[in-house]
C-alpha cells in the first residue's frame, strides 16, 4: 500500500521536469528539491521496482549534476571540453540540460522554441 | 498579375519541358496540364553559340577542359581578373548560409568561388536554426520511416524521389559534417545523440546542444575562411541575375551587387550561380526571420525567368511573444520573434483571446493541446473575428516555482519588458517562420536557368510538400548543396568566360545625383510601405485564407505597389538606380504576389494551406503550384530585372 502511494507520489514528482537553478533565483527550489531527494532515497531503499530506482537514480544524478554546475560526474572523456554536461539518463555529453527539448514535439529550450 | 500558373501533373520530374517563347509572352491561365520529359541539361548541351556571348557549350568533355584542370593554378588567377568594379569568378554563391557554404567548399577544389553575402556571413536563417538535423543515423531507424514521416507531414504533397533521395544521403551529408569540424552531441558510448521531435517517428534529429544550426554555421564559416579559392563578398546586396537568351533557353552569367559599405556596385561574372539565399520571412510582420530574409534570391530568379513553386505553403508557428502585447514595448522592433513552446500549453496553459474568453474548445475538442496547425487556424481565425493584434496565453494558474523553472527565458524576456508570467497571460500571435515553397529545382539542384542552381530555403525541391517535417530544412539544404556540386562542375568546365561580357548589360546606378533630402523621403516612404505591406500579407494573406481575401490582397498590394514606384520615379529614381531598402522592398512585393497567386491557384486546403472556401483536401489537386515567368513587356519595376528596363533594347 505504502509502496503504490510513494510510487503514485514519486510519479507526480517526475512528471514535473527537474528542477535546475532557475535564473530568477528562486529559493523555494533548493527546498523542493532536498524534500524529493529525501522522498527518493526513501524509495530507493524500500521500491522494489528496478525500473523506478533507474529513473530516480538517473534524476537525482541530473539534479546533482545541475547543482554542481555543469562538472562531469562521467569518468569518461569527452572531447576536451571542461564542464560537458552528462545527461545520466541518456547518457548524451555536452547536451542541454534540463528536460529533454523534443519532448513536447518541437525544440524548447527554457520555454523558447526554435524548430516544430 | 501578370503570370502563368499551372498544376504540373503526373510524377513531379525534375525536368520540366516547355515552351519558353509561347509561356514568355502569354498570361496564361492552365488549370492542368501535365508536363512531361526532361529539359535537356548536362551531359547534352545544344552547341549553338549566342550572337552576343562565346559560351561554347560541348557534348564530350574534351582535352580543352584537360588542360583547364592541368592550368588549375592559373585558372585560379586568371579568372580573378578586375575589370574595375567586374570581377570574374567559376563559381559565384549567393547567400552564406549551410547551403551556399557546403557548396562552396566542395567546388572550391575546381575552380575559383565568390560568395556574395549581404550582410555578416553567419546572418542567415541557419544560424538561427537551433533545432537539429534529421537523418537517418540508428540501426533500428530506416530511409522508408524518415521518408514516411517526410511525406506524411508534407501532406503527400512531396515529390517522393526527392524524398528517397533526401532521406537516403542525410546521413553521410551529416559524417561529413563530423569530419570538418562540426562537433554535435554524442552519448557517452560515444555514439551521436538522436533525439526525437515531432512528426519524426524514430530518434534522429543531431543536435549540439541547442544550437545546431550556429555550429554547423561555425564549421562551415572556419572551413570556408581557410579555404585559398574562395573569396567572400560580405555587405554585398545581390541586385539581379545576369541572364541572357540563347534561343529558347535562358542563360545565366552572373551576378549584380551593391556593396552596402562602399556603396559601389559590384559585377559579378560567372560561368555557374548558386542561389542559396534563404527565405522570405519579412512579408510578414511578425516572423522568426533575420532581417536579410527578404526573398531577394526567390525574386530574382523569378525575374530571371526561373520558376517558382508551392509559394503558398508558409509555414507559421502559432505562438510568438507579441511586443504589441507587453506592457513595455521594445524599444526596437525585435528583429526575429520569440517563439513560446508547446509545452506551455502542454502543461495547461490557456489560450483566451482580448475579451478573456476561452476559444480553443470552440474549435477542437482537445482545446489547447490540438495539433499546431489547427491552434494556429483557430488564433488566426479568432484574430481576424474581433480585429485583434494577440491572443493570450495564460499560465499563471500554475505553481510559480514551476513556471520560473520550466521557462525561464519566457519569464526574464517578459519580466524586462514589465510582464510577469507568473500572474498575467503572455501575448502570443503567429509568426511566419518557414517558406516550403521557391524557386523549382531538380534532383540536382538545377533550374530551368541555364548555369543557376539552387539550394536549401530558396528552392523547392519538393521535399517540403505542403509541410516541412521538423529538421528537414538543414537536412535540405546539404543534400541538395552537395548534389548540385558535379553538375556545376560539369557546366563551368564545358563554359568559357566571354571577358567583354560585362559590358552587356546597363549597370545598375547608384542614386548619389538624388541628394540626402530626397534620399530620405524615400527612405522613408520605403520603411512605411513595407510596414503597410506586411500588414496587407498577415490581413490577407494570412493562415485561414479566402478567395475573397486573397483578391483583396492582390488589389491592394498592386495599388500599394504602384503608389510606391510612382513616389520614387517622381522624385527622379532611375529605372537602373539602387539603393538597399529599396531593392529589398521590389523583392517582397515579388514574393508577396507569388504568395497570393499561388494561394489563389490552389483550391483546395492542404498542409500549410487553409482556405475557408475549400476546406477539405481535393485528391485531384494533389499537385505542385507552378509559376512561369511573365512577359518582359509589361509588369512593374520590381518584375522586371534592373538591366532589362522598357526603355533599354531588349536583350532578345
Amino acid at each position: 500500500m505504502a509502496k503504490t502511494s510513494l510510487s503514485r507520489l514519486f510519479a507526480s514528482l517526475s512528471e514535473h521536469s527537474i528542477a535546475k537553478p532557475s535564473f530568477t533565483g528562486s529559493r523555494s527550489d533548493s527546498v523542493t528539491r532536498s524534500a524529493y531527494n529525501s522522498v527518493t532515497r526513501f524509495v530507493c531503499s524500500s521500491a522494489q521496482e528496478t525500473q523506478l530506482i533507474r529513473e530516480e537514480r538517473s534524476n537525482e544524478g541530473d539534479r546533482e549534476a545541475a547543482k554542481e554546475n555543469l562538472e562531469s560526474v562521467n569518468k569518461e572523456e569527452d572531447e576536451g571540453e571542461d564542464g560537458d554536461h552528462v545527461n545520466k539518463e541518456t547518457g548524451e555529453v555536452g547536451g542541454p540540460k534540463g528536460p529533454e527539448p523534443t519532448r513536447y514535439g518541437d525544440w524548447e529550450r527554457n520555454g523558447r522554441c526554435s524548430d516544430f | 498579375m501578370a503570370a502563368s500558373i499551372a498544376y504540373v501533373g503526373g510524377h513531379l520530374q525534375y525536368g520540366v519541358n516547355f515552351c519558353m517563347g509561347q509561356s514568355y509572352k502569354q498570361a496564361i491561365w492552365v488549370p492542368s496540364v501535365t508536363f512531361n520529359g526532361c529539359l535537356q541539361r548536362e551531359l547534352s548541351w545544344s552547341c549553338g553559340v549566342s550572337k552576343f556571348l562565346q559560351i561554347r557549350k560541348c557534348n564530350l568533355f574534351q582535352s580543352r577542359t584537360n588542360e583547364n584542370w592541368k592550368s588549375f593554378g592559373t585558372v585560379i588567377t586568371s579568372a580573378y581578373l578586375r575589370d574595375g568594379s567586374t570581377k570574374y569568378f567559376d563559381f559565384a554563391v549567393i547567400g552564406s548560409g549551410v547551403a551556399g557554404l557546403r557548396y562552396a567548399l566542395e567546388v572550391a577544389k575546381h575552380g575559383s568561388v565568390a560568395i556574395i553575402t549581404k550582410a555578416e556571413p553567419h546572418e542567415s536563417n541557419t544560424n538561427y536554426a537551433q533545432g537539429g538535423v534529421s537523418a537517418v543515423l540508428c540501426p533500428s531507424d530506416s530511409v522508408e520511416s524518415h521518408m514516411q514521416d517526410t511525406i506524411v507531414a508534407g501532406a503527400y504533397l512531396c515529390d517522393e524521389e526527392t524524398v528517397k533521395v533526401v532521406c537516403t544521403e542525410g546521413p553521410d551529408r551529416i559524417r561529413e559534417l563530423i569530419a570538418m569540424g562540426a562537433s554535435f552531441d554524442h552519448g557517452d558510448d560515444g555514439n551521436l545523440h538522436l533525439a526525437r521531435e515531432g512528426g519524426h517517428s524514430h530518434h534522429r534529429i543531431v543536435h549540439a546542444a541547442d544550437m545546431t544550426g550556429r555550429e554547423i554555421e561555425r564549421a562551415l564559416l572556419e572551413a570556408v575562411v581557410n579555404d585559398p579559392n574562395i573569396s567572400v563578398f560580405k555587405h554585398h546586396f545581390a541586385i539581379d541575375l545576369l541572364t541572357s537568351q540563347d534561343g529558347s533557353d535562358t542563360v545565366c552569367h552572373g551576378i549584380d551587387a551593391l556593396n552596402t559599405e562602399t556603396q559601389e556596385v559590384v559585377r559579378f561574372i560567372s560561368k555557374v550561380t548558386l542561389l542559396a539565399s534563404g527565405g522570405a520571412g519579412h512579408i510578414y510582420p511578425s516572423t522568426t526571420n533575420p532581417l536579410v530574409a527578404t526573398g531577394d534570391g526567390m525574386a530574382m530568379a523569378h525575374r530571371a525567368q526561373a520558376v517558382i513553386s508551392n509559394m503558398e505553403f508558409v509555414q507559421f508557428h502559432p505562438t510568438a511573444l507579441a511586443d504589441e502585447g507587453l506592457p513595455i514595448e521594445p524599444k526596437k522592433t525585435r528583429e526575429n520573434s520569440f517563439l513560446i513552446t508547446e509545452a506551455v500549453r502542454g502543461d495547461g496553459g490557456i489560450l483566451y483571446n482580448l475579451s478573456m474568453e476561452r476559444f480553443m474548445p470552440l474549435y477542437d475538442e482537445r482545446a489547447e493541446l490540438a495539433p499546431r496547425d489547427v491552434v494556429a487556424r483557430s488564433i488566426d481565425d479568432q484574430l481576424k473575428k474581433h480585429n485583434e493584434k494577440y491572443v493570450l496565453l495564460d499560465i499563471s494558474h500554475k505553481p510559480r516555482e514551476k513556471i520560473l523553472s520550466h521557462f525561464p527565458n519566457i519569464a526574464n524576456e517578459c519580466l524586462q519588458h514589465g510582464l510577469d508570467i507568473t500572474q498575467q497571460p503572455i501575448p502570443v500571435v503567429p509568426a511566419a517562420h518557414y517558406m516550403c515553397g521557391g524557386v523549382r529545382a531538380g534532383l540536382q539542384g538545377e533550374t530551368n536557368v541555364h548555369g543557376l542552381y539552387v539550394a536549401g530555403e530558396v528552392a523547392c525541391t519538393g521535399l517540403h510538400g505542403a509541410n516541412r517535417l521538423a529538421s528537414n530544412s538543414l537536412l535540405e539544404a546539404l543534400v541538395f548543396a552537395r548534389r548540385a556540386v558535379q553538375p556545376s562542375i560539369n557546366h563551368m568546365k564545358s563554359s568559357s568566360l566571354d571577358l567583354s561580357a560585362s559590358s552587356l548589360w546597363t549597370r545598375p546606378l547608384v542614386p548619389k545625383s538624388l541628394g540626402s533630402d530626397v534620399m530620405h523621403k524615400i527612405l522613408r516612404i520605403t520603411k512605411e510601405v513595407r510596414k503597410e505591406l506586411q500588414s496587407i500579407m498577415w490581413k490577407y494573406v494570412g493562415i485561414v485564407r479566402s478567395t475573397s481575401r486573397l483578391q483583396e490582397a492582390e488589389q491592394k498590394i498592386g495599388k500599394l505597389e504602384a503608389k510606391w514606384e510612382t513616389y520614387l520615379f517622381e522624385h527622379g529614381w532611375q529605372q537602373t538606380m539602387v539603393a538597399l531598402e529599396a531593392c529589398e522592398m521590389r523583392n517582397l512585393f515579388c514574393c508577396a504576389k507569388l504568395v497570393v497567386s499561388s494561394a489563389l491557384a490552389r483550391h483546395e486546403s492542404r498542409g500549410l494551406h487553409y482556405m475557408t472556401d475549400f476546406p477539405h483536401l481535393e485528391e485531384s489537386k494533389r499537385l505542385p503550384t507552378v509559376i512561369f515567368p511573365s512577359s518582359h513587356t509589361t509588369g512593374t519595376w520590381s518584375s522586371r530585372q534592373l538591366h532589362q528596363q522598357p526603355i533599354v533594347k531588349s536583350m532578345v
